[in-house]
């Protein structure tokens, strides 16, 4: 025993890894003779857990471009930095026409064209690629993820577009592969991703140099729904049977990934 | 890459963790780390050589939130106040996983900026006190009562937010 008295703040100390050695028999000892301040020990380490717990993520999180470019002293990118007011207003709009009658529901987000026939398509085929496909149990992609180098390197030359596959494991999901498909004069890459659960998801994205504009639209009623925009001659849908935040939540995740990959 | 940019850029995700920490808004948040980075590159000559960026980069990025929270403050915006929880539904792009942790992100984001970098740079960053005290350029007594007041008012507000959770359970 160091014979000194304890208080509240040692309880911080103890926490925060500054207790003296020598103060530690004692502190035990004061914690054991004072329940309630035992109590209060433990509910401030659940609160720290919990914390760090909150935030661990964030570390895996891939960096944005523009940080790294910021680090290096290179020009900054302004694409980046237009994109995420546009997400916010798009998932609020998302949010907005989950539970809506069946039907389309489009969110106009103002500024920029608006080509309403060329977002249907990428939302249709991308829709029905994702039946076609996800069904499939063992002819679902052409290229597996354990193949995952060469999926990249060949669906990127094949769209035109420098195409990294999103890692969505924070969501759950891993990546089962993907293949090559048609889409209205051009092409598409899909990538099919899976739960735990075989709930399955894919990632539609195509190079759509004639449309450009932001939206988003909930196709509701049966059957998968697709999240997506068009941008800047490319155009990506996330497809799936989830329930529409937790659909817009893996979408905007893989959406950042690869708009990231896509300038790195 | 030179090698001070280079451990600079390793230093990325850790000042990532602390901004989205700190003002929860994950576009804000790394808004914030690049206006540290791009001012870290014009005061290389203040990095001490041999040592870890990591104190350095920390410090001038408090800086830079402190400014923000003054102005913030000063055109009465409503930038640090709680958001309530129909609020934090309509900004569903800050993702913090379970309901668990959007609620203590909330709370944390509810408690003074002070308080809030203090506790966030030891029970998240794992300094020292002595080390989070030189970022934060106070005395170590002044941080271990932020820590203290912290940790207390964010029992408070996970408290509220439980009993207004059971309210809920109990009226439906």
């Amino acid at each position: 025993m160091s014979g000194r008295d304890f208080t509240e703040r040692d309880i911080h100390m103890a926490l925060d890894g500054e207790l003296p050695g020598e103060d530690r028999a004692g502190y035990e000892a004061w914690l054991a003779a004072n329940p309630d301040m035992q109590a209060r020990r433990t509910r401030y380490a659940g609160d720290a857990e919990a914390l760090r717990a909150a935030f661990a993520g964030v570390l895996d999180e891939p960096v944005p471009a523009r940080l790294t470019r910021a680090a290096l002293g290179e020009k900054p990118v302004v694409v980046e930095r237009r994109h995420p007011r546009w997400w916010l207003a798009a998932a609020a709009a998302l949010l907005l026409a989950v539970g809506g009658a069946g039907g389309y529901v489009a969110a106009s987000l103002g500024g920029g064209a608006h080509d309403d026939s060329a977002q249907d398509q990428l939302a249709e085929e991308a829709i029905a690629a994702h039946v076609v496909y996800a069904a499939e149990k063992r002819h679902a992609v052409e290229v597996p993820a354990s193949d995952l180098d060469h999926m990249e390197t060949w669906l990127s030359n094949r769209i035109g577009m420098k195409l990294v596959a999103p890692n969505l494991s924070d969501d759950g999901f891993q990546l089962v592969g993907g293949r090559l498909l048609p889409a209205g004069g051009h092409r598409a890459a899909m990538l099919l991703y899976e739960d735990a659960e075989g709930n399955r998801i894919s990632l539609f994205v195509t190079t759509e140099p004639a449309a450009h504009g932001k939206g988003i639209y909930a196709q509701s009623g049966e059957g998968p729904r697709a999240v997506y925009w068009l941008d800047k001659g490319y155009g990506c849908a996330v497809v799936g049977s989830l329930p529409d935040n937790r659909l817009s939540e893996v979408a905007k995740r893989a959406y950042e990934q690869l708009v990231a990959g896509m300038i790195s | 890459m030179d090698d001070r940019k280079a451990a600079i850029v390793s230093e990325i995700p850790r000042l990532r963790r602390y901004a989205r920490a700190l003002l929860r808004d994950r576009d804000g948040a790394d808004d914030l780390v690049q206006d540290c980075l791009e001012r870290a590159l014009t005061r290389l000559d203040n990095w001490q050589s041999g040592e870890s960026p990591r104190r350095w980069l920390f410090t001038i990025m408090h800086h830079l939130f402190i400014d923000r929270m003054r102005k913030v403050s000063r055109r009465g915006e409503t930038a640090m106040l709680p958001l309530d929880a129909d609020e934090a539904m309509a900004a569903p792009a800050e993702q913090f996983g379970n309901a668990a942790s959007r609620e203590i992100v909330d709370a944390l984001q509810a408690i003074g900026p002070d308080r809030r970098a203090a506790l966030v740079l030891v029970s998240i960053e794992g300094f020292s006190y002595a080390e989070a005290a030189n970022i934060l350029g106070v005395p170590a007594g002044t941080l271990m009562s932020r820590i203290a007041r912290g940790r207390e008012e964010l029992r408070g507000l996970l408290d509220d937010s439980s009993r207004r959770r059971a309210i809920r359970i109990v009226e439906s």
